[in-house]
């Protein structure tokens, strides 16, 4: 363990929490500073607990520590009482593992899991001493580089970043390393090592694009700026799962995070289309990995880390072709050896029931479903193939097997909602706790009665959706919709048993401006963070007024981004981005969507959205047919 | 079925987590050591380990303990190994005994320990420790503000305070109660001391180290206290300067 602390112990004893910042957990990497060439500090830009529990930041951290010339290290937003010390103290940031400051790493990578994020990078660059815009760097400052989901949209805060990947981390961090090294060996400028970079497939240098606006603000041509830059980025994936790396060491905080367990991935990409979902479309084509090495990789891993329990992970595990097999597997290893199964995204049916059953307690757990809007058409608007009936029967069976606590999701401010959709929430909480009472009787209840928890978030439009195009709901229109709601639920005759919860409008704004927002925004969220906006994701953090306040002296109007309907031939702002689906599949489904019509799985039938290019996974299997 | 005690040390910067996260990494380090502990029956069943005495958090040890009953084991000296494998540095077992079946839980069992208590730099007092610390021990009572759950309370600690030396370099090596009937927090000895030299204590300034926990006994001597692996004391501490059998101190 590296005994030496950047913080002092007087620092450390007075702020919550100082495990955030020491470093040392076990399976951390430490390795000798002689035998580096790249020194690469790893941010999730938001607090320990958070970044700890991302998967992606795991399987990167690892691979590039395989590495011989490579030191990764991680690096966290410090929470709000250490930021404070560490500007009145004048103490740069550092990783956590060797303590040393990022300023003098070669690379500074940000997994941009989510668009509240975007004032937090700049408090790390910030904190660090790196200059926050890209063009003011040199090369003492470290290269600066995005990736994950909000780089399919990076232009908010493309002039905070050198680069961005787009796609899968796994294919091509080595070649990117590689070149760098090259170019210090030769002593290159910083500028031509960019453009090199623009060489190499799924690396975007927003510096190299020139954008130009019409007069009503949308986006007249994305140009770049020099010969050979590609006019699009394609999106890098990973062509063999199972085989790709896998870190069988992941990292072990100290304190309790968010996700501590052990993160088993089994599969990547979704077959369903849901059209409001932006991981559906940005992971296509659905790649699985094999049952047998899962089941390797579970014993190892729960070896390697003394973890009690282990999670599933993917956007739709009941999707997974060897679930059974698996879970068979694991319900017999893990008994024996006293380890809990986490089942999150399971559909609620006959078998998922049956496996519930023995890994969780029935009395205390409670069944999820996402129906995601109150009405089958509204259902069919987002392609959300999950009806009614489905849901009564998954819930008959599940009050049959003891079960009494259901929980809800939904989403409101959906394209072409109407009151009558909005009212079916209601309506279907009410069915639900109606098949309750007529499925166990009075003397089986033992006391206990149903419990639904109905909660509505409010629908933002992202980018490579199908609602890319679409109108998001204003403020005032979100908080209607959920005062409809509620009287839609407290007229129901068995209201009592149902709780309605649902989110802050504010918030959700804000992110429909980010998620769809062009390069003029970068002004904006560099202004609120200079007047101290920082954690935004944090409700009592978030303070909208500045934003607002912002906005208005950059001559921005949030409607712009947010309620404007775009047309068909409008260059988006990612239209230099190729997430590997097509614009034209995308205008297809929002023509479908607008029409309710539904579309089919991709183990039904193939779309043609254009993922088969990369010729893997799904598209290659047969199909059912079925619809 | 075997139980075990085990001694271990804590030093760097993970003597920055708290007690609860000292023992979930603990715990998991047990499974990845594969050590076939015994697990309470139930629902969610978990491990047979009990913690004798938390240690507050920044501060260091080479004196805590823990107790579990294992299932089977090859030896005790084998548990410790692997334990040690399995784990970063920064905590190390470095003692272990078989108990007797029926013995008491390590966490309800404690009555003394034994700290050093020394200073940051530019934090050292300005009185004399050697004589301040003898007048202080000199009075009748000893009066400290104690906080409790229910706001502050007045007590007299000069019973709490078994033995004392003052070490080269401005360090304390103290001797005290503790435990769940009548516990003495070290800082609190640190404070009182300042506030009887009449001298504000700067901020963070005592670095506390604990020696040794004991355990309490009678014999035909009377009562005394003896550390909890009476095999391997250090050499600083008074069980071993002071006392003339297996660490016993009659108090």
């Amino acid at each position: 363990m590296n005994e030496k602390l950047a913080l002092s112990d007087e620092i450390l004893l007075s702020i919550s929490k100082p495990e955030r910042y020491i470093g040392g957990e076990v399976n951390s990497a430490v390795k000798d500073l002689s035998d580096i060439k790249i020194r690469f500090a790893f941010c999730f830009p938001d607090v320990y607990e958070i970044g700890m529990s991302h998967l992606g930041i795991q399987i990167l951290y690892g691979l590039f520590n395989e590495y011989e010339d490579v030191w990764c290290e991680r690096v966290f937003s410090p929470w709000s009482d250490m930021d404070s010390i560490m500007r009145e103290n004048d103490i740069p940031l550092f990783a956590l593992e060797s303590q040393d400051p990022i300023k003098g790493f070669d690379f500074l990578g940000f997994t941009l899991q989510y668009e509240m994020c975007y004032t937090n990078i700049l408090q790390v660059l910030d904190l660090s001493g790196v200059a926050i815009y890209s063009k003011d760097r040199t090369w003492d400052d470290p290269i600066v580089i995005g990736g994950g989901p909000c780089s399919y949209n990076p232009e908010p805060i493309a002039d905070f970043f050198d680069l961005f990947y787009i796609g899968e981390g796994e294919t091509k961090y080595r070649e990117l390393f590689d070149l760098y090294e090259k170019a210090k060996y030769e002593g290159l400028s910083r500028e031509e090592f960019l453009f090199q970079c623009s060489q190499i497939n799924g690396i975007y240098v927003p510096s190299l694009y020139d954008i130009s606006y019409k007069e009503d603000g949308t986006i007249k041509a994305i140009t770049p700026v020099r010969e050979g830059v590609p006019s699009v980025v394609k999106k890098e994936l990973c062509l063999d799962l199972t085989n790709a790396y896998y870190p069988m060491k992941p990292v072990m905080p100290f304190i309790r995070v968010t996700q501590d367990r052990v993160v088993m991935e089994v599969m990547r990409g979704c077959i369903r289309g849901c059209r409001f979902c932006q991981a559906g479309q940005l992971y296509r084509p659905l790649r699985e990995r094999d049952v047998k090495k899962l089941k390797e990789y579970a014993i190892t891993l729960l070896k390697n880390t003394g973890y009690e329990e282990i999670s599933l992970s993917s956007l739709s595990t009941s999707d997974y072709t060897g679930l059974n097999e698996l879970l068979e597997f694991l319900i017999d290893y893990c008994n024996e050896h006293k380890v809990n199964i986490s089942l999150p995204s399971l559909r609620i049916d006959a078998f998922s029931l049956d496996v519930m059953s023995k890994v969780q307690d029935v009395k205390k757990s409670s069944l999820t479903f996402a129906p995601e809007a109150g009405s089958q058409r509204m259902r069919n608007v987002i392609n959300k193939g999950l009806t009614e009936e489905d849901i009564l029967r998954g819930a008959h069976e599940a009050f049959v097997g003891g079960w009494n606590k259901v929980k809800l999701y939904f989403m409101l401010g959906l394209p072409g909602e109407t009151p009558e959709d909005i009212e079916g929430i209601g309506d279907i909480a009410n069915k639900i706790a109606v098949e309750y009472f007529e499925t166990v009787p009075k003397e089986k209840r033992n006391g206990r009665t149903i419990e639904i928890v109905a909660s509505t978030s409010f629908f933002v439009p992202k980018p490579f959706t199908p609602f890319q195009w679409a109108s998001m709901n204003t403020k005032e229109e979100f908080l209607d919709k959920a005062s409809i709601t509620r009287k839609g639920i407290m007229a129901q005759l068995n209201q009592k048993h149902i709780k309605y919860n649902w989110h802050e409008a504010d918030a959700s704004m804000l992110e429909g401006i980010l998620a769809r927002g062009d390069r003029k925004l970068s002004t904006v969220i560099y202004n609120v963070y200079k007047r101290g906006c920082i954690f935004d994701a944090w409700s009592e953090h978030f303070k909208n007024d500045i934003w607002l306040e912002e906005m208005e002296k950059a001559s921005l109007d949030p409607m712009f981004y947010v309620k404007r309907e775009r047309t068909k031939d409008e260059i988006l702002p990612w239209d230099m981005i190729d997430c590997g689906v097509s614009k034209e599949f995308l205008w297809r489904e929002w023509e479908n969507s607008k029409k309710g019509v539904v579309s089919p799985n991709c183990r039904q039938s193939c779309m043609g959205c254009g993922g088969a290019n990369y010729g893997v996974g799904i598209c290659f299997q047969p199909k059912t047919g079925v619809n | 079925m075997v139980k075990l005690r085990l001694k271990f040390s804590k030093y760097g910067p993970i003597r920055f987590l708290g007690h609860l996260d000292v023992m979930r990494y603990v715990q998991k380090a047990i499974r990845r050591a594969e050590i076939d502990i015994k697990y309470s029956e139930g629902y969610s069943p978990h491990q047979i380990l009990s913690f004798a005495q938390p240690l507050s958090v920044g501060s260091t040890t080479d004196g805590d303990y823990m107790d579990m009953t294992v299932l089977s084991c090859k030896s005790p000296e084998a548990v410790m190994d692997s334990l040690n494998n399995a784990m970063n540095e920064g905590i190390v077992i470095t003692a272990i005994s078989e108990l007797p079946e029926k013995s008491v839980n390590a966490m309800t069992s404690v009555a003394a320990a034994e700290y050093v208590i020394s200073f940051r730099d530019g934090k050292v007092p300005e009185f004399n420790l050697e004589s301040t610390f003898r007048s202080f021990m000199e009075q009748n009572e000893i009066l400290a503000t104690k906080k409790t759950k229910n706001g502050e309370k007045e007590i007299n600690i000069k019973p709490l305070i078994y033995d004392y030396e003052i070490l080269p370099g401005n360090q304390i090596h103290v001797l005290v109660s503790a435990g769940s009937s009548s516990n003495l927090k070290a800082s609190l000895l640190t404070e009182s001391l300042f506030s009887f030299a009449g001298e504000e204590m700067k901020p963070f300034a005592a670095v506390y180290h604990r020696l040794e926990t004991y355990l309490s006994g009678n014999d035909e001597k009377g009562y005394f206290i003896q550390p909890m692996i009476p095999q391997k004391i250090p050499a600083l501490s008074f069980a071993a300067t002071k006392s003339s059998s297996q660490g016993k101190l009659y108090v």
